[in-house]
């Protein structure tokens, strides 16, 4: 995957660009709209990160300007503006995303893969979900572990679908509570480690293999191994 | 217009000045008329006056030259009679009967010795005895049997006789009635028309002046761009539409400044944190050592709370300057408050907290998601930080009029008593609050700047209690939203 990343900060540029390139990106860098410009229209990339304060043009107006000289490629913006443009808003609607700093990285790294999946031709929706033994009917809403169905809330299993469908990936508290609850909050109490602590007592219990695990400082990731 | 049809007429402005004006133009309109009757009725009389005079004068002289003969009585009742056709003001009687004049003679005993008119006379007699009747000045005589007076004039004759002419005033009476009569209906008409000149024309200018306000008050926090509608005219109220703008200019651009400073100043405060989150976050999928992993977790969650603290306070600074930009979609409250329970009762069964949701039925407001969602959060968070074990939350939520009432309770400690008056003021906080004592100011700002107000107090069993109250959306503020502006409490 190929992505063109536009910040000018160069903090914020050497942490992602390392924390993309691990994530198996291959990542240009473009401090500045002019060079940004050059390169996406001699490069083609996958995706795109741009930060809406740069030096010498607006994102938006980067990104609109792009769009018109044929770059289609999905968009996250990264804003550290209190408010969310209306401008942004038609991007957003027009299939582009954006994320407000500061930002977890898993956050970033899952908001790229869902542009990634919008954009590209997926299958149908599975309606059966697996990790490992543990398995999810999205139809009948119904999980079992080992073949032992498990006692779930209607909203334990959409917390537990959620991190099968990342499975493997991290995903923070506040993905959860904006994926799970609709909320974008940030509680400053342990709201989502309890509910993850009851979820993995059902899928975890019985002294079976631990499934859900905690990145500590960063969130929650439900593993195969 | 929707204010028209919703305020009655007899409570706007334009009806009140009218009944004011048409009470001040009514009152002068009778003076006028008043006057101008009083001068026509002296004008009759006068002129009336004038002929029984002139009549009188020429009876006495025909009564002097007649001689005293067989024939007196009749030349003198013919020129009687004759001088009672040329009354002025004669209406044609409806009997037949001359009951308008009389001609009376009196000897020099003053008993009747000629009578014309209608009746015998005795009983004019008697009344003009009654009353002294002088020559030269006719005098107003009240016959008994005669409803309407009689105007008598008199002069003596040198045989010692006297001579009265008597003029009934009826017509002049009927004259002045007419008169009055048709006074009145173009008084009437008059009063009514002025009073639609006046209340069409005050409508019409006070319906610029609701235009004005109707506008000015749509043009809320987040729709400072627009402007009331300006007349062509040059009259005050464009002068007041202009003056109106030219205030909204200068609020804007003052609130533009705000902005630009709130967002320049999270700006430079947030991509510093972005980029030491980031390399924390780096670090910490690097650092094997638990001692380490623990002390970037909490300098990640101490970031993330400085985060929040940042966020909070600008939106309080803007929403204390009531320049909260606001995003208003529908919220249904009813449904946030079940998954906000949902979400926070595990960690308050955890802490020994129960929590109680009484809610009767979906309630839409119209409001920032993000904002009520970090406010109602906020409520919460608070709860399970200060409450002790075995404590009940009761989420109270129903309509109270057109506003959502919001009531949360607890049967904890309730506040501090010295923090009581300043709950909603920043920085204002318990003793044993770790917090930063932005929570409640945060949560007054939100609701405020969506148009609500916010009580926190000590119930009176014991236990802290917040009320909210959100107007709740309507039909017509559904359909433009996005546009549609909040209005401050």
């Amino acid at each position: 995957m190929r992505l063109l990343l536009v910040e000018d900060e160069h903090d914020i540029q050497t942490f992602l660009k390392q924390a993309l390139a691990d994530a198996g990106y291959q990542v240009d860098v473009a401090p500045d709209g002019k060079t940004a410009e050059a390169l996406a229209t001699s490069t083609a990339y996958d995706i795109l990160i741009v930060d809406l304060g740069l030096p010498d043009v607006d994102g938006i107006t980067l990104i609109l300007c792009l769009r018109h000289i044929g770059v289609h490629a999905p968009v996250l913006i990264l804003s550290a503006r209190r408010s969310v443009d209306d401008r942004v808003r038609g991007l957003e609607q027009g299939g582009d995303d954006y994320l407000t700093k500061p930002f977890a990285l898993a956050e970033l790294l899952a908001r790229l893969r869902n542009l990634l999946k919008r954009n590209s031709p997926g299958g149908g929706e599975a309606t059966r979900l697996r990790v490992l033994d543990l398995e999810l009917d999205l139809l009948r809403r119904e999980a079992t572990r080992s073949g032992q169905p498990l006692q779930l809330t209607p909203q334990e299993f959409v917390l537990l679908e959620y991190l099968c469908r990342n499975a493997g990936r991290v995903v923070t508290r506040s993905m959860i509570l904006d994926k799970v609850w609709g909320m974008r909050i940030q509680p400053d109490t342990n709201v989502v480690d309890v509910h993850i602590y009851r979820l993995r007592g059902k899928v975890d219990g019985n002294g079976q293999q631990p499934l859900i695990r905690t990145l500590r400082g960063v969130g929650y990731v439900i593993k195969e191994r | 217009m929707s204010s028209k049809s919703d305020r009655p007429v007899m409570h706007s402005a334009a009806w009140r000045i009218s009944l004011w004006a048409t009470l001040a133009f009514a009152c002068g309109t009778l003076l006028v008329f008043v006057f101008i009757e009083r001068f026509v009725a002296h004008d009759i009389q006068r002129r009336s006056d004038a002929w029984l005079s002139g009549e009188v004068e020429t009876l006495g002289d025909v009564a002097e030259r007649t001689p005293n003969d067989a024939l007196y009585d009749r030349v003198v009742s013919e020129v009687a009679e004759l001088a009672s056709k040329e009354v002025p003001n004669r209406q044609p009687s409806e009997s037949p009967a001359n009951d308008t004049v009389f001609f009376l003679q009196t000897g020099r005993d003053g008993t009747l010795k000629l009578w014309v008119g209608d009746g015998d006379g005795r009983a004019n007699l008697k009344a003009i005895q009654a009353t002294r009747v002088v020559s030269g000045r006719p005098t107003d005589i009240r016959v008994p049997g005669f409803a309407i007076p009689f105007r008598v004039a008199t002069d003596s004759m040198n045989d010692g006789t006297r001579i009265y002419l008597g003029l009934s005033e009826r017509d002049e009476q009927r004259v002045l009635l007419k008169l009055r009569g048709s006074f009145f209906f173009m008084w009437l008409s008059l009063v009514l028309l002025g009073f639609f000149i006046v209340f069409y024309t005050t409508r019409r200018t006070l319906s610029h002046v609701r235009e004005i306000t109707e506008a000015a008050s749509r043009i809320g926090h987040s729709d400072l761009n627009a402007r009331v509608p300006t007349s062509k005219r040059h009259d005050e109220m464009g002068h007041l539409a202009l003056t109106l703008n030219r205030m909204l200019d200068r609020i804007e651009i003052s609130m533009h400044q705000l902005h630009t400073i709130t967002d320049s100043l999270a700006h430079d405060l947030r991509s510093p944190l972005t980029a030491i989150r980031g390399k924390l976050e780096t670090s910490l999928s690097v650092v094997r050592d638990a001692e380490y992993t623990d002390s970037i977790v909490s300098a990640i969650d101490e970031l993330d709370r400085l985060t929040d603290f940042l966020n909070k306070s600008l939106d309080v600074a803007e929403a204390k300057a009531d320049a909260l930009r606001l995003t208003p979609t529908e919220i249904d409250l009813d449904e946030l408050l079940r998954a906000m329970t949902d979400l926070y009762e595990p960690s308050m069964s955890e802490r020994g907290l129960h929590v109680n949701l009484l809610s009767e039925g979906s309630l839409t407001i119209l409001a920032d998601a993000g904002l009520i969602h970090r406010m109602i959060a906020n409520l919460f968070d608070n709860e399970l930080k200060h409450l002790t074990s075995g404590c009940t939350v009761t989420v109270n939520l129903r309509a109270v009029g057109s506003s959502a009432s919001l009531i949360l309770r607890d049967d904890g400690k309730g506040f501090d008593q010295e923090i009581q008056s300043q709950l909603l003021e920043r920085r204002v906080k318990g003793k044993n609050s770790s917090g930063h004592g932005l929570g409640l100011a945060f949560v007054d700002a939100v609701v405020r700047a969506h148009g609500g107000t916010v009580e926190a107090s000590n119930a009176a069993r014991g236990g802290a209690q917040i009320s909210i109250l959100l107007p709740i959306a309507r039909e017509g503020m559904m359909r433009g939203h996005g546009q549609v502006s909040a209005t401050s409490a």
